[in-house]
């Protein structure tokens, strides 16, 4: 279908997710009110259904071109590709003012000399004049 | 083969683009004949760049539009909000800052911890708060502050929503001052601030931490859920626990919460005084490029309503009747009425309001549309909330794509 997400046995981890929930919920549901009635205290967290999930992944790679690395090895540390290629398109300077933001509020890595060639780069796959 | 013309160009290039590394497969398919509306695995937003990918592999939940995979952006495909008033966990929108989220929360070991300007620190278990709380319960809407951002005229930057950012559900849990208490809030307190098990991936971004006024805190109304449509969250949704905040944006309903801190003076952090700032007008609304704007965090929820059974460019038999339905929510209090309207807003007529669930709560409304003549109609919706507010004839529009609550409107036609 396609390759935004990767979920190595993602059928067996929702399996286990939907058949805990419901047998867990159930208990926790049923039991709470029933201890509640009798006044017992704690039999505790057996009752809480058991997530563990597979959180969503991204093989999504930014296109070709000069400058997609710089994009690769800096946005990809804290987003996938997908913030940025669903964006309106953007003017060269509003792209900047996304990097400068990226680094002075989320502390992004990316070094002065590297500001430029990216603006331009995300200007070229997804702006506008 | 050729893509339907429907698609804005831009929006087709930028959307195969985005599954470019299949190399080839799957994008025959991807936009057929119905690309307009999407396909059975995309969806097609009427606005530039505003193909997206229906996903179904994601854990606990069913079809989903995705806008982004990490960390997650997951939108509820809008079909869904005609099938109930509440919002199946399986289908509710999901949306993270951080991307370094716990895939697993060991129940056993969990605690929420209160402290801070608090006569003595407390931390609770799970088991703690279903069994030494009375439990609360609240149907309340949950709605990102940045919904149908994708629809901003000029368009700002952010995660591109429609209109299915948000969702209604049946919140159990128990009220936020009842955990106070136990902890004892000291006179001089000022704020309380929440903060949830998810961190950035660099330790300089500033961890995703939000605060409320002592005196919200303390109304009895601001709750902390440990259910959701009578289900534990799923994890995407906050798992274990979820401040649930009735009538005030998203932001504020922090998720895996685990730490609340009283403050004695105002919250500084990032995610107060820098982000989900709002100009202070009424809807948040500026013109673009205006300068001199005073920001203020975001806050209450203004009024909305929707079509749910009929889309745009829908067409009727003339001399049929259809019954024309879909929600409104009255922000930070209930609904008093919806109007529709027939005739693109010169005449509005009331609609029938389904069962009230509360004043948070979507409701739903409906209308029997006869159509007696042919040729094109603009149908609209306008909610109206208890305190008269109300939903603007234009857009309001701000630098951050913040609160949009403008009429909504279908073109449609009678044949």
């Amino acid at each position: 279908m396609f390759k935004e997400l990767r979920f190595a046995s993602t059928v067996s981890v929702l399996l286990c997710v939907a058949i805990s929930s419901l047998v867990c919920g159930v208990a926790w549901w049923s039991s709470a009110k029933a201890d509640s009635a009798s006044g017992k205290k704690d039999v505790a967290s057996r009752q809480w259904a058991i997530v563990r999930v597979e959180l969503p992944a991204s093989d999504e790679s930014f296109p070709p071109g000069i400058g997609a690395d710089i994009a690769s090895s800096q946005c990809l540390i804290c987003h996938s590709a997908g913030m940025v290629l669903t964006q309106p398109p953007l003017k060269k300077d509003e792209w900047r003012a996304e990097i400068v933001k990226m680094r002075s509020a989320y502390g992004a890595p990316i070094p002065d000399d590297q500001v430029d060639g990216l603006s331009a780069y995300l200007k070229n796959i997804n702006g506008r004049d | 083969m050729q893509r339907s013309v429907l698609v804005p160009p831009q929006s087709r290039r930028q959307f195969l683009a985005g599954v470019a590394g299949v190399g080839g497969l799957g994008l025959t398919g991807l936009l057929g004949a119905r690309a307009w509306s999407g396909t059975e695995d995309s969806v097609v937003f009427p606005f530039v760049n505003g193909g997206r990918n229906l996903v179904k592999t994601l854990p606990q939940k069913g079809a989903m539009v995705l806008q982004r995979a990490r960390p997650p952006l997951l939108e509820t495909p809008f079909e869904v909000f005609d099938q109930g008033i509440f919002t199946p966990n399986d289908r509710f929108y999901v949306r993270w800052h951080l991307a370094n989220i716990p895939a697993f929360v060991d129940p056993a070991t969990f605690r929420l911890k209160v402290r801070g300007h608090v006569k003595q620190s407390v931390s609770f278990t799970l088991d703690d708060l279903v069994r030494k709380f009375k439990p609360v319960e609240i149907a309340a809407v949950n709605q990102c502050s940045g919904n149908s951002r994708g629809f901003f005229a000029p368009r700002v930057a952010g995660g591109q929503w429609a209109n299915g950012a948000m969702g209604n559900a049946l919140w159990r849990g128990v009220s936020l001052k009842a955990v106070l208490d136990r902890a004892g809030v000291k006179a001089g307190a000022l704020q309380v601030r929440f903060n949830g098990l998810d961190t950035g991936i660099l330790p300089q971004t500033p961890d995703f931490m939000k605060s409320l006024d002592v005196d919200h805190s303390l109304d009895g109304e601001v709750m902390i859920a440990y259910a959701m449509n009578g289900k534990p969250l799923p994890l995407l949704n906050g798992y274990p626990l979820r401040l649930v905040v009735p009538g005030w944006y998203a932001t504020y309903w922090v998720k895996m919460l685990d730490d609340i801190e009283v403050l004695d003076k105002p919250d500084d952090n990032f995610w107060m005084t820098r982000a989900y700032l709002i100009p202070d007008t009424p809807l948040a609304d500026m013109v673009p490029g205006q300068l001199g704007v005073k920001l203020i965090p975001i806050n209450r929820m203004v009024p909305r309503s929707f079509f749910t059974n009929v889309k745009d460019q829908a067409k009727f038999q003339v001399g049929e009747t259809t019954t024309v339905r879909g929600i409104a929510f009255g922000g930070d209090t209930g609904v008093a009425k919806v109007l529709f309207s027939a005739d693109a807003g010169s005449h509005w007529q009331e609609a029938r309001l389904g069962s009230d669930h509360g004043k948070y709560s979507f409701r739903q409304w409906t209308v029997e549309l006869r159509h007696s003549s042919a040729g094109p109609q603009t149908l609209m919706v306008k909610a109206f909330n208890t305190a008269g507010a109300s939903q603007p004839d234009g857009a309001n529009w701000n630098g951050s794509g913040f609160m949009r609550n403008v009429v909504e409107s279908v073109s449609v036609q009678s044949v």
